[in-house]
């Protein structure tokens, strides 16, 4: 199973809808207007969270994003066919990992049956 | 033998009508009759559910947005305008978003954090993939 990050486009930009939340950890970044840009606040997200899996960057056009509708963040997963078998709510409130991993159990249990 | 008297029906109708209509005629006026004070409310709760129907419209409009526009709207609201309405279910039908479960997840090529190389998802056929959107702020 493949785990990837899609870095998108940000959620609570200091010149757009700042959150206090990130003011207090210090999580201050300006909205990117290039790709250079997002790649640059991706890696200090990265970096900062330590994110184990690897991540790839949406273009600044957000085509990725408008296709999966992910802002401001969102879970899905894929099987090995490429069709969509786990499509989380919208962020912040339906990003819920715990049925992310509920999905991928009934995957493989599908998987290991055929 | 049942002999049906169209007239006698015809007739009984249109007084149901118009019992019916002088009823909503009566109501009205009661409405209009009753005291200022009265009045004032029922005016008030009107404009009311008026501005707060408006809202929910400009809303719902706002958050199928591109993110950067919904956020400028966001941003200009005070925290206590967000008790006036159901948040999570609008955003929920508002983000529902085109690809559903069962489908053909829409292709993409997309470079990695370095820059040394690239990710296109039909490639990676024969395996399952979890894809996490998100951002850092």
């Amino acid at each position: 199973m493949a785990f990837y990050a899609v870095y998108i486009v940000e959620a609570h930009p200091t010149d757009i809808w700042q959150m206090k939340s990130n003011i207090k950890d210090n999580v201050l970044f300006a909205n990117p207007k290039s790709d250079e840009e997002r790649a640059f606040v991706a890696g200090a997200c990265v970096r900062k969270l330590g994110i184990k899996f690897p991540a790839i960057i949406d273009g600044i056009e957000n085509r990725t994003e408008v296709a999966y509708t992910g802002w401001p963040d969102r879970l899905y997963l894929i099987d090995r066919d490429g069709k969509v078998v786990f499509k989380s709510k919208p962020g912040p409130f339906g990003f819920k990992p715990d049925q992310l991993e509920a999905a991928i159990k009934k995957l493989n249990r599908v998987q290991a049956a055929k | 033998m049942i002999i049906i008297n169209r007239g006698a029906l015809n007739a009984q109708a249109s007084a149901n009508l118009l019992f019916t209509t002088a009823a909503v005629r009566n109501k009205l006026a009661k409405l209009l009759m009753q005291k200022p004070r009265q009045q004032t409310l029922i005016t008030i709760a009107v404009v009311l559910v008026v501005l707060w129907g408006s809202f929910l419209v400009f809303i719902g409009w706002a958050m199928r947005q591109p993110p950067e526009k919904f956020g400028r709207v966001m941003m200009h609201m005070p925290m206590p305008a967000f008790f006036l309405f159901p948040f999570e279910t609008m955003w929920s039908q508002a983000r529902a978003g085109n690809v559903q479960p069962g489908e053909m997840a829409p292709d993409f090529r997309l470079p990695t954090l370095d820059h040394q190389s690239e990710v296109e998802l039909s490639s990676l056929r024969g395996k399952p993939v979890v894809l996490v959107f998100g951002s850092y702020t």
